[in-house]
């Protein structure tokens, strides 16, 4: 059978090539979306203990508004163990951060946590050196990935005993090398350090009050959830009498895919992405499939004749079915084989592109299985259609002559499946646009600050002792116009807290505020516009029971919201002393929230520097990097654009912006190809009309205009379908953004016409083609 | 009206090269009847196509009207066709898709003439073939003399000086051949310069001058009385 397919396909090789390109290029495309939503669903797969990890989350009510936080106070953990049935471990971890390594001298920055022993067993963790059981006993222990080891020691063999002094104080021993977590797991890590010695920095992880660590716990077996989260609520709230806050384990299985929380309830999450990628990469390969069902029934004219005889020789229908149907299998199986190529040319782009690090693997069984089903389906849905058809020609019929006419049922089905195709197209053309618009629009708002010229990195406890020398000597350098010192990069404010209260505040307001420590210089280093009042004082101190708050928080305390008046938490009363522009700062797409601004430099850890405009700006930095390091030679001088850092929020709306223009492309890419196969059947079919309407005088631009009229009605049809679906699906998307563009009717314009160039060109090939021949010859034959 | 003068085409292909016309020369009137006749292969079709300027000679000269058209190019052959020319084809050549009245009615597309005009005319040339009964129906649904007289009424909608025939009756029985050669001649007699292509020694005969073609040259020409 395949040897006649295969002759079959060498004697029709533009149809052919039209059909295995077009679906080798659907394969290819979905394959690559299907790696990325295998990558997404195995996420945390390689931890031995998947179903039985929690983590505790917490609920906190502020305002009437419940927000879901990951961060448990420190004596959670050992609280748990000791009093909650059903759990077999718990461990905390630190929020991951870089900290200063310094082996020989070299410092180097690193990324890692701090955790309780239980961690090493419970994450399941491969050694390759070191006993998991000892490895972080000792309060100086460190255990390291092979990536960190090889990094620091050159390799994992030598690690083993070194001694590191970390952040420039205290001297840790490596005691284990892990190996490295794969790229798809939620904890990420080149370093881990005991939670003891963490501990003994930060006295507030001994108290209940502070929410600042996650908690890890490993459920028995079959134990009851909702019995171990109401416990985990009562402890909490036993132990801080004031809390309403409740706590409940969320397990492993769904961190990566769903873990947005909307008002204290499960909200789904990337699984979102992952349905409608998915849902995509199905139809763009039926739109593939589509290619080549078109292409098989309007050849029907030229193999009609093939199966009247082969009918009138006694072929039943079955075994034409199975002839036509194995002929699209071998053409799926083709283009798989073609696409296999394809996939591993692109992969590197495509992951570049998804900030992954897919691969693909023929001896991977799942990877394997994928392909041939694609092939299979492919097979199946692509020739089913025209094997039914093919196979029904009556022998009489086609014998005496077969023409499939224009409004057979065939030409009907040909015509859906085009508009459907071009509906598909047009609506990924419009929401590419609208994505596109809507990110660009968000990067174009008014920030409340000056994100160009301005620099962060990060400080060490004894640089911002000297704060105002340093920064006497950055602005004293040239380069530099105003530095300030800060608790975290600007763009994101990570601390916040509720309780603050202040005169004839209505006692069922409570907001939650965003807090910032700082001193002063951070005004003017921002560009922050100062509505009332004045910065702090240069020295610092004399303003560390002074705040600055936004005007969003000023406009809720109302006529206490003033320089001069005060606002309180607990037993702390603070003077307000200025009232700054609401600046935005975490999300892009919403209002800026309350917030105020502490003078305590002594918490701040991150200094912003305002560069002066300059077109060489790398010796600007160069300038400031002598300087700090000056000041703090035991480290390496790290530092972020912050518009660079901006940029790096819209990733999420830039993936999805990228993903969709590749589909959009893909999609018009492998409906032109269908087009282009289908107006030179209809060019080649209409051959003798052509001919007849020449020598009546038609020009060739009436016969050009004639021919792609039929296709040019099937493109209006597919946008007028269109319009609306890409409507709602952009207005439902839109939603999500608080801060978002209208939909404007020029978009649906544009893509229609777009849509409709492109679909001219394509057609325009054959149409002329048939245009200019010479009417003598197509008469000749009739 | 028409004067050709050493005209000549040849085909070529990979291995072959054949002279369809070699130098013929000869010269139509206005308001003559001409009949072209020879065997399969002597460069008849050929030389209507070129007196039709669907296609270009070789070499020689070609006066339509007294202009020398032999190297218009595509468009302005176009132009001279659609203005100047009608066609009746042995196998009608009728649109399947266009009913009757649309078939007729598309040269007048061509020439640009206005909705209201082309109905007029159209309504009167079907008339006078004696079709008008049948305008709203397909091809596919009348005789094969029905067929003819559509594609007779269609090549003189446009009312034109010149009717290129190649073989009209050729796909018709004698009485639907009769009556379509009676059409010519009522067009011929009403001005019309008909040049037609034939086997028929019998259509000849309707004819006022006969050319006989052989190896794309002129052997002799018959005056008929």
């Amino acid at each position: 059978m395949f040897t006649k397919a295969f002759r079959r396909l060498l004697s029709n090789k533009t149809f052919s090539l039209l059909n295995i390109l077009g679906l080798a290029t659907g394969i290819t495309c979905s394959a690559l979306i299907f790696l990325w939503v295998e990558d997404e669903v195995t996420y945390n797969n390689h931890f031995t203990h998947k179903n039985q990890l929690y983590s505790v989350l917490e609920n906190q009510t502020y305002n009437g508004v419940t927000s879901t936080f990951w961060s448990t106070p420190g004596p959670l953990s050992p609280a748990v163990q000791s009093s909650v049935p059903g759990i077999q471990n718990t461990a905390r971890m630190t929020w991951a951060d870089k900290q200063n390594f310094s082996y020989n001298n070299n410092p180097i920055y690193q990324r890692g946590a701090y955790v309780d022993p239980a961690f090493l067993s419970m994450f399941s963790l491969t050694f390759l050196k070191g006993n998991p059981a000892a490895a972080l006993t000792q309060p100086n222990s460190l255990v390291v990935t092979r990536e960190m080891a090889t990094t620091i020691f050159g390799n994992t063999e030598d690690a083993m005993g070194k001694s590191v002094k970390v952040n420039n104080s205290e001297l840790f021993t490596v005691t284990a090398v892990v190996e490295n977590q794969p790229y798809n797991s939620s904890v990420r890590f080149q370093w881990l350090l005991p939670f003891a010695a963490y501990e003994k920095n930060n006295p507030w992880v001994k108290t209940w009050g502070n929410n600042g660590l996650q908690t890890f716990i490993q459920l028995a077996p079959g134990a009851n959830t909702n019995a171990v989260n109401k416990q985990l609520t009562q402890l909490i709230r036993t132990s801080e009498p004031e809390s309403k806050d409740e706590a409940f384990v969320f397990p492993m299985s769904q961190w990566r895919l769903y873990s947005y929380f909307n008002n204290g309830k499960p909200a789904g999450g990337r699984i979102k992405d992952v349905r409608l990628f998915a849902g995509i990469a199905w139809v763009i390969l039926f739109i593939a499939c589509i290619n080549f069902m078109n292409l098989s029934t309007a050849r029907s004219e030229k193999r009609a004749r093939e199966v009247g005889v082969r009918k009138v020789i006694g072929a039943q229908k079955l075994r034409l079915i199975l002839q036509f149907g194995g002929e699209s299998m071998f053409m799926s199986f083709l283009s798989v084989v073609l696409s296999i190529g394809l996939i591993y040319l692109f992969l590197p782009a495509f992951n570049s592109l998804v900030q992954k690090h897919l691969s693909l693997s023929l001896i991977q069984p799942v990877h394997l299985a994928g392909l041939l089903s694609i092939g299979l389906i492919c097979g199946i849905v692509a020739g089913s259609y025209p094997a039914l058809y093919l196979s029904s020609f009556k022998p009489i019929q086609v014998l005496k002559g077969f023409r499939d006419r224009q409004n057979s049922s065939a030409s009907w089905f040909r015509k859906g499946l085009v508009v459907f195709q071009f509906s598909i197209s047009i609506i990924l053309i419009i929401c590419t646009t609208i994505v596109y618009r809507q990110v660009e629009h968000t990067r174009n708002r008014q920030l409340g600050f000056d994100k160009e010229n301005l620099i962060y990195a990060k400080l060490e406890k004894n640089v911002q002792e000297h704060f105002s020398v340093v920064r006497d000597e950055l602005v004293r350098s040239g380069v530099v116009t105003d530095a300030a010192l800060c608790n975290q990069n600007m763009l994101e404010v990570g601390s916040n807290g509720a309780g603050f209260e202040w005169q004839g505040k209505d006692p069922s307001v409570n907001p939650l505020v965003s807090l910032i420590a700082t001193g002063p210089h951070l005004l003017n280093t921002m560009g922050f516009q100062l509505e009332s009042g004045r910065d702090f004082y240069t020295d610092a101190k004399a303003d560390s029971a002074s705040v600055i708050i936004n005007r969003r928080l000023a406009n809720m305390m109302g006529k206490e919201g003033q320089v001069g008046h005060y606002i309180k938490r607990a037993k702390e009363q603070y003077l307000i002393t200025g009232i700054v522009n609401d600046f935005l700062y975490n999300d892009m797409y919403s209002k800026p929230a309350p917030l105020i601004m502490f003078c305590m430099p002594q918490l701040t850890e991150v200094l912003m520097i305002r560069l002066k405009p300059s077109d060489n700006l790398i010796s600007a930095v160069g300038k400031v990097e002598t300087i700090i390091k000056k000041y703090q030679p035991e480290y390496p001088f790290e530092y972020n654009f912050t518009d660079q850092s901006f940029n790096t929020m819209f990733f999420n709306e830039q993936f999805t912006g990228k993903l969709a223009s590749l589909f959009a492309a893909l999609a018009i890419l492998i409906s032109c190809l269908g087009l282009f196969g289908l107006s030179a059947f209809s060019a080649e079919q209409r051959k003798k009309e052509i001919g007849i309407r020449k020598v009546l005088g038609a020009t060739v631009s009436n016969v050009t205009a004639l021919l792609s009229k039929e296709f040019m009605a099937l493109v209006l049809v597919s946008s007028i379908i269109a319009f609306p679906v890409a409507w709602w699906l952009m207005h439902n998307w839109l939603q999500n953004y608080e801060y978002r563009i209208s939909i404007s009717w020029w978009i649906f314009l544009l893509a229609g016409i777009t849509a409709m160039l492109i679909a001219l060109i394509t057609i325009s090939f054959q149409s002329i083609r048939a245009a200019i021949s010479n009417p003598v010859k197509s008469l000749r034959n009739t | 009206m028409i004067k050709i003068t050493d005209l000549e085409k040849v085909y070529r292909t990979e291995e072959v090269e054949t002279v369809a016309l070699n130098k013929l020369s000869f010269e139509v009137k206005h308001g003559e009847f001409v009949a072209v006749m020879g065997p399969s292969g002597c460069g008849k079709s050929t030389l209507l196509n070129i007196l039709g300027l669907l296609d270009d000679p070789d070499a020689g000269s070609f006066l339509f009207n007294d202009i020398e058209v032999a190297h218009f190019n595509e468009r302005k052959r176009a132009d001279l066709r659609k203005h100047n020319i009608g066609f009746v084809f042995q196998s009608f050549n009728l649109i399947d898709e266009l009913t009757v009245f649309e078939n007729a009615e598309l040269p007048l597309i061509y020439t640009g003439v206005k909705a209201a005009e082309r109905k007029k005319r159209v309504e009167e040339v079907l008339e006078k073939v004696q079709i008008m009964h049948r305008r709203n129906h397909y091809p596919q649904q009348l005789s094969g003399g029905q067929q003819q007289r559509v594609a007779v009424a269609r090549a003189v909608v446009n009312k034109p000086k010149l009717i290129l025939a190649d073989e009209p009756t050729g796909n018709l029985d004698s009485s639907n051949g009769n009556e379509v050669m009676q059409l010519l001649t009522e067009l011929n007699e009403q001005g019309t310069t008909i040049i037609m292509v034939t086997h028929s020694e019998h259509d000849a005969r309707y004819s006022h001058r006969i050319i006989r073609m052989l190896d794309g040259q002129t052997v002799t020409e018959n005056i008929m009385i």
